[in-house]
């Protein structure tokens, strides 16, 4: 009874688990070049965060071919296919986190070289690029542990990212006449709802931890009822 | 050796406790008779088909348990599949049902084996009567070498005691129910045996059905077949439902996942769990049978 097998089987499982996670760290790379292009308004670092969303969209199509014939060849079932469910849905958390920042990359030049920047709106912003790099390295490891505590613990650290972008829309209202300054403050806004949505994606990879190792899918907090009691799954009729 | 079903009544007719065909009717569940078909054949019956319920089931070879007070039901219309590794007792289990297990020198069991509510191993039970009402197929194709494919599905028939002018339909029934009659309909004269591998497991599962069994205990029915032959025992066993109560022993988890409803998993002898085939394959709950559908042991 003892006797292991499926050798092969195994650790391909757990090689695909690695290289999916180390999305999440293509992910951190990829924020942390946006996070300072938003610093600085660097419009040459934004290009290069665009150029290389091509690395994720790679590994997205490679994890999701690996997966395919996991499927097809092995069968897998039970915690086995719990978890290729959710490396599915994590990987495409990733692919979507990386558009985010492309789509951030692609919000800076607007501006131009030199735009009327507001330092207390570019410092939010980079406070919220930090708490969301926080957030997808809590959720890598909350994977990679099957601690679902952890997992639940994004929903407290987004909370803080959620009023980050909502004190960003305050500084817009209040960043005064100027049509520049303006035009350039309703762009960072755009900014900041990208980043929120990253952080977004890094609840929802915490969601399948806790999917992976309880069976349940649910989601932490239900956006369409905020502060109601979760809905919990429903069997099939 | 192992018994067709019209074998082992053919062998167990002799016996004392089965001499009364008025015995059988009293002792088993009533029957209903069978239905004529819009086409005018004589179709199978279609009765509520039972609940069997094994209570505290165990089963001895000797001293050795090979169960171990298994409490199970099969679901009435449901497949359930018992999975588990070789040698934890699931084909025993169900030998039990239909008290092929006691023909086994040395071997006894105990517990009860509730069909509707009837104890299948009461001394008051015939034990002809259980094997009419309980059907097996075997994970071999066994046709009865020396016969037709006619004579195959007539030979439990005639012991049953059904008339000449009343043979031919039930035959064409049963092949019809197998899903082989369009194959075989121009040579029922031939060898059961030219017939391919799986065309003679649907003749044996043919001939199983013929005499209108209850329940239908197949024993690894597709493990000597190929993929294509596979398949259409299994689409046969779905459609089999609404007429008998189905258990299959199977260590095929993919085949329990197409076919089961219920899916139940044994090892050592002992039940370990038992539940829907979807959670079985998706989120068991003990440790052991994920460890066995993942392939960690087996």
């Amino acid at each position: 009874m003892e006797l292991e097998t499926r050798h092969e089987y195994r650790e391909e499982l757990e090689r695909l688990e690695t290289r999916a996670l180390e999305g999440l760290d293509l992910v951190v790379a990829a924020l942390d070049r946006t996070t300072e292009a938003i610093q600085h308004q660097d419009i040459e670092l934004a290009e290069l965060v665009i150029a290389d969303d091509d690395v994720i969209d790679g590994r997205y199509l490679e994890i999701h071919q690996s997966i395919l014939t996991l499927l097809a060849t092995q069968a897998p079932v039970a915690t086995d296919l719990r978890l290729i469910s959710a490396l599915l849905h994590v990987m495409k958390n990733i692919e979507r986190m990386g558009d985010q920042c492309v789509n951030v990359a692609k919000l800076i030049p607007i501006a131009g070289h030199e735009p009327p920047a507001d330092e207390r709106m570019t410092g939010n912003l980079v406070t919220m690029g930090g708490a969301i790099r926080a957030e997808i390295r809590q959720a890598k490891s909350a994977f990679a542990d099957r601690d679902v505590e952890l997992a639940r613990d994004l929903v407290r650290q987004d909370d803080v990212v959620d009023n980050l972008n909502k004190e960003c829309f305050q500084l817009a209202i209040e960043i005064g006449d100027d049509a520049d300054r303006r035009e350039w403050a309703m762009t960072m806004l755009l900014v900041a709802r990208a980043l929120e949505r990253i952080g977004d994606n890094a609840v929802d990879v915490g969601e399948q931890v806790a999917f992976v190792v309880t069976g349940l899918f649910r989601e932490f907090e239900d956006a369409s009822h905020p502060g109601a009691p979760l809905a919990r799954p429903q069997p099939a009729p | 050796m192992k018994l067709s079903h019209g074998e082992t009544a053919s062998v167990m007719t002799d016996t004392p406790e089965s001499s009364s065909d008025v015995r059988h009717e009293r002792s088993v569940a009533p029957r209903v008779e069978p239905a004529v078909r819009g086409d005018g054949s004589r179709g199978m019956p279609a009765p509520a088909t039972p609940r069997v319920a094994l209570e505290g089931l165990s089963a001895y070879y000797g001293d050795h348990a090979a169960v171990k007070e298994v409490s199970l039901e099969f679901e009435p219309g449901c497949v359930t599949a018992i999975i588990g590794p070789s040698g934890c007792g699931k084909s025993t289990m169900v030998r039990c049902v239909n008290r092929m297990h006691e023909e086994i020198a040395g071997a006894r069991s105990a517990g009860r084996v509730l069909l509707d509510g009837l104890d299948l191993h009461s001394r008051e039970v015939d034990v002809v009567a259980v094997r009419r009402a309980v059907g097996m197929v075997f994970q071999k194709p066994n046709p009865f070498p020396t016969m037709s494919i006619f004579d195959n599905i007539a030979s439990g028939l005639r012991f049953t005691g059904t008339s000449r002018d009343e043979l031919t339909d039930r035959v064409h029934a049963a092949l019809n129910s197998a899903g082989l009659w369009e194959e075989v309909k121009g040579r029922l004269s031939a060898p059961g045996m030219s017939l391919s591998g799986g065309q003679q497991q649907r003749l044996c599962i043919a001939r199983a059905l013929a005499v209108e069994p209850q329940v239908l205990l197949m024993d690894e029915p597709c493990s000597a077949l190929d993929p294509v032959a596979t398949l259409k025992i299994e689409e046969l066993i779905g459609q089999l439902t609404d007429r008998v109560t189905i258990a299959i022993v199977t260590h095929n988890m993919q085949q329990a996942g197409r076919v089961a409803d219920t899916t139940a998993f044994m090892l050592n002898g002992e039940l370990v769990e038992v539940g829907p085939t979807e959670k079985m394959f998706t989120n068991p709950d003990d440790e052991r049978t994920e460890q066995y559908v993942t392939g960690k042991f087996g």
